[in-house]
């Protein structure tokens, strides 16, 4: 068995519940957030204490939320109408995707982000300089500056955890199975079989966002009613990857995630033509100024 | 294809601040090297003059970087390895995929060359003997080398904010380019200022048709660079040069393509349609530099503007 350890998060059993945010927050040692009063208008947009249009408070993944479940609601088939029926809310729990071919590692200047021997991405705190490139760098948006430290958090698999053969501590908080901790490998067979089961079920529009299995569906729900679906496979796979049941947008998870680094060689080398163009340029403006004047000179001579 | 799902990086001033003026560094010692190259002897004293640029901007861009990280040593692992990264080989730290420390080790080794310039710069206007230093300082393959490094403190940057998944950054592959474009401008520009208060009307009027034939090459990388974003159809064009959010649009507008382009094209074009006498070349390479600096200011906030839209 491979010793890749990961996680397959069952969106389709999600009930919102928010354990596995609470067991985040209390096993890694997290301030929970402070309630503001929605009046306080500045502070609601800094700490999104209150978002006022959702039971979702949270928001967003950050430095001290590494974990977040998000809720979708989608009242009515159509969101600019005012039909309030069939509407349905998707849950998921979000977080570090832990990316085979990670951008946020690939950028990193000082080493902080490494590899660690579970296939996870972990942060030496105590070499990262804050620098933020990894922030620009993660297709997913979910690696954060903390401000309070200088540096950047984001989930790292419980590390500490699985260095002493435990789970992490959502997965072992998550009252559904919504979240399963395990090898890659066995996740991904499990998480086919549960795709699989759903199509039996009627349920065609279940999927794999993270690795393509090979399943296709159909949503059969809300504004996306009808759109064909298929399993996505994204930056060479995730360690952390989704059973999602509308489209990865709806979730707010790219379609089309890629790696920083495609831009690297093409973005270099034409960088390198310019300034060869420049150089030209340069050597050709002094070789028609002095032409100019040399030929100036000769006329005034002639004279 | 760059997604909407990106957090901004949040570099700020400290950093436009920092790139502006490692961009001038680099741009000056460009043009000096330019002069040393396709100049004559006449030429030469504003060659020297010019070297007095690059080092003590050098000095500055690394104070900046450090304000921005908080702490002196942080600015240190960028060059030198943590024990603590021990998945990492060597006493040293190069990641070959982060353009963050191709730049770093640029600037430090860029560095080293823009003292030789300032010294050779202390000795030819007699302020102090670096005699002994002339067969380094003149020596062909140095100032190549040097050109070299200069054109990687440049470009770096460009091609960094490139490898991100951030709307308009990574929106393209020009953005290397256009800063090597911007950076050229700048540095072609300190040395009209630089001419000019010397009065080496010579020199300035070779200078004058380089800063123009400059600005004639950045136009066509910006226009190439609005056009590949216009194809994206993801209002990343729009959050550059149509955002209020921190005026973006119009600094955009007025600095970078006003100032930075259109007026060293008007201005400054073999038969320009703005008569610009010497002695008043200084005041156009300056606005020019605040265009420069214009620039920058866009490119980076633009990214806060698209995450925002």
């Amino acid at each position: 068995m491979s010793d890749l350890r990961g996680m397959f998060v069952d969106t389709s059993i999600c009930t919102g519940c928010k354990a596995c945010q609470v067991a985040c927050k209390q096993w890694n040692e997290m301030a929970p957030g402070v309630p503001l009063p929605m009046e306080d208008e500045a502070a609601v947009r800094e700490h999104r204490a209150f978002t006022g249009n959702s039971y979702d408070n949270t928001s967003h993944l950050s430095a001290t939320n590494w974990r977040h479940v998000k809720f979708i609601e989608q009242i009515g088939p159509d969101p600019s109408t005012t039909d309030r029926s069939d509407p349905r809310w998707l849950m998921m729990s979000d977080s570090c995707k832990h990316c085979v071919q990670a951008g946020c590692l690939e950028v990193c200047p000082t080493g902080a982000l490494y590899r660690t021997q579970f296939g996870s991405v972990d942060i030496h705190q105590d070499v990262c300089i804050g620098c933020r490139y990894c922030v620009g760098a993660c297709p997913f948006g979910v690696i954060a500056f903390n401000n309070r430290t200088g540096r950047v958090n984001k989930c790292i698999l419980c590390q500490d955890r699985l260095e002493i053969g435990m789970g992490t501590a959502c997965a072992k908080a998550c009252p559904t199975s919504s979240l399963n901790f395990g090898a890659v490998d066995d996740l991904k067979a499990m998480a086919n079989d549960r795709v699989k089961a759903l199509h039996a079920r009627g349920q065609t529009d279940a999927y794999i966002y993270g690795w393509d299995l090979g399943n296709t569906g159909k949503i059969t729900a809300g504004p996306n009613k009808g759109a064909a679906v298929q399993d996505v496979e994204v930056v060479g796979g995730l360690n952390v990857f989704y059973l999602l049941l509308d489209k990865p947008e709806v979730y707010g998870l790219p379609s089309h995630a890629a790696l920083p680094q495609r831009n690297f060689v093409p973005s270099a080398g034409v960088a390198l033509i310019s300034a060869a163009v420049l150089g030209v340029a340069g050597l050709a403006a002094f070789r028609r100024d002095r032409m100019a004047s040399n030929q100036g000179e000769e006329v005034t001579r002639a004279n | 294809m760059p997604t909407r799902y990106v957090l901004p990086p949040e570099w700020e001033w400290p950093i436009t601040i920092a790139l502006f003026i490692a961009g001038i560094a680099s741009g000056a010692y460009a043009a000096m090297g330019l002069i040393h190259f396709a100049g004559d002897k006449n030429d030469q004293p504003v060659a020297y003059r010019l070297g007095f640029i690059p080092l003590p901007l050098m000095l500055v861009t690394p104070l900046l970087l450090i304000i921005d990280l908080g702490s002196p040593d942080r600015f240190l692992n960028l060059l030198i390895k943590s024990p603590a990264a021990a998945e990492r080989g060597g006493p040293l730290m190069f990641n070959s995929n982060s353009p963050m420390n191709w730049g770093s080790w640029a600037m430090v080794i860029f560095g080293l060359f823009a003292a030789i310039a300032f010294a050779d710069a202390l000795h030819h206007t007699g302020r102090m003997r670096f005699g002994w230093l002339e067969p380094i300082s003149h020596n062909v393959v140095v100032l190549v080398i040097g050109e070299l490094l200069a054109l990687v403190v440049s470009g770096y940057s460009g091609v960094l904010l490139n490898v991100t998944n951030q709307g308009v950054w990574s929106d393209t592959w020009l953005m290397g380019a256009l800063f090597i474009c911007f950076s050229e401008l700048s540095g072609m520009a300190a040395a009209l200022i630089v001419s000019d208060r010397m009065g080496a009307a010579r020199t300035s009027a070779a200078l004058r048709t380089a800063l123009f034939y400059s600005a004639a090459v950045s136009a066509v990388v910006l226009v190439l660079f609005l056009g590949s974003m216009a194809a994206q159809q993801d209002g990343s064009l729009a959050a550059l040069i149509g955002s209020l959010h921190e005026f973006v649009g119009p600094v955009f507008w007025i600095g970078a393509v006003g100032l930075a382009l259109i007026l060293p094209l008007l201005a400054l074009s073999p038969r320009p349609m703005v008569r610009v006498p010497n002695g008043s070349l200084a005041l156009v390479g300056l606005l020019v530099l605040v265009g420069v600096l214009a620039f920058r200011y866009a490119v980076f906030f633009s990214a806060i503007s698209f995450v925002q839209s």
